[in-house]
């Protein structure tokens, strides 16, 4: 290898990053995974003008689920893998989350919190699943190839599905 | 949009109450940094604390759960927990968690420290 002109295309600046109008990427399998998140969504958020509103919910939710997978599903794992798709459907944006965890599908498992206690009573936490289902339009959970894969739909300039 | 991931703990001292403004984010991957200022405001003794969200970009229910742990220690303990200046996509995270009904919420930190 005569090193001269590979030198140069190594050393070439990259280019300034564009706002991504589909994400498809590796998180981490640790809770460094969320500010990975929330910069995804941010490009994805921008690429698409959505409402800061819809941003933060899109990361509410993905967050949740994030942090479900990261600290149950993927810690005894070898070589755990956790991938983020976002991209838009017509006029909807479809989020998929993916681990190679133990089957498990927190909607039909995880218990539902009851928001009506009060504040000596209420449960600490139980939040997160349930955030998922009150704002997002649809989310699916299949068992696909040995993966837990969650599929989010939220309508674009919808309101929160949350009456 | 650099630090806009990170998160830091601001506190102010008032008449009645210690103030306490998250700034940037709390997720579960630093919600450690506001839950050990917090118990280090309860563990010295500072029962009464205004929350100040003026600053806060985003919370997730990690965060959430540290607020309800808060408010309910500072009650027990003879104090109180408030709430201000939240962003109306974090408003709407309380309403559904049904922590508006829990938690004292005001509209501004004047009006926070007018309630106590």
């Amino acid at each position: 290898m005569s090193g001269g002109r590979t030198a140069r295309i190594m050393v070439k600046p990259m280019p300034p990053r564009e706002p991504q109008p589909n994400i498809d990427i590796s998180l981490a399998s640790d809770l460094s995974a969320l500010p990975m998140l929330a910069q995804a969504i941010q490009e994805f958020g921008t690429a698409h003008a959505l409402s800061r509103d819809l941003q933060s919910r899109l990361n509410l939710v993905l967050d949740e689920l994030v942090t479900n997978s990261v600290c149950y599903a993927l810690p005894d794992l070898v070589e755990p893998e956790l991938r983020l798709r976002l991209f838009v459907d017509q006029d909807t944006i479809v989020a998929q989350l993916e681990d190679n965890g133990e089957a498990y599908n927190p909607f039909e498992e995880a218990p539902e919190p009851d928001t009506s206690l009060g504040i000596a009573e209420r449960p600490i936490g139980g939040l997160g699943i349930f955030f998922v289902k009150k704002l997002t339009d649809s989310s699916t959970y299949e068992r696909i190839d040995g993966r837990n894969r969650i599929t989010l739909k939220n309508a674009i300039g919808g309101q929160a599905s949350d009456e | 949009m650099t630090n806009e991931n990170a998160l830091s703990v601001q506190t102010e001292r008032a008449e009645k109450a210690v103030i306490v403004c998250p700034v940037g984010r709390v997720d579960g991957s630093n919600v450690g940094v506001l839950e050990s200022a917090i118990r280090e405001l309860l563990d010295a003794d500072q029962k009464t604390l205004v929350f100040d969200f003026e600053e806060l970009n985003y919370i997730s229910s990690a965060g959430l759960r540290v607020l309800l742990v808060t408010a309910r220690r500072a009650q027990a303990e003879g104090g109180k927990a408030l709430f201000c200046g939240l962003a109306e996509h974090i408003a709407h995270v309380f309403e559904i968690s049904g922590f508006t009904n829990i938690l004292t919420i005001c509209q501004s930190r004047s009006e926070a420290l007018a309630a106590l």
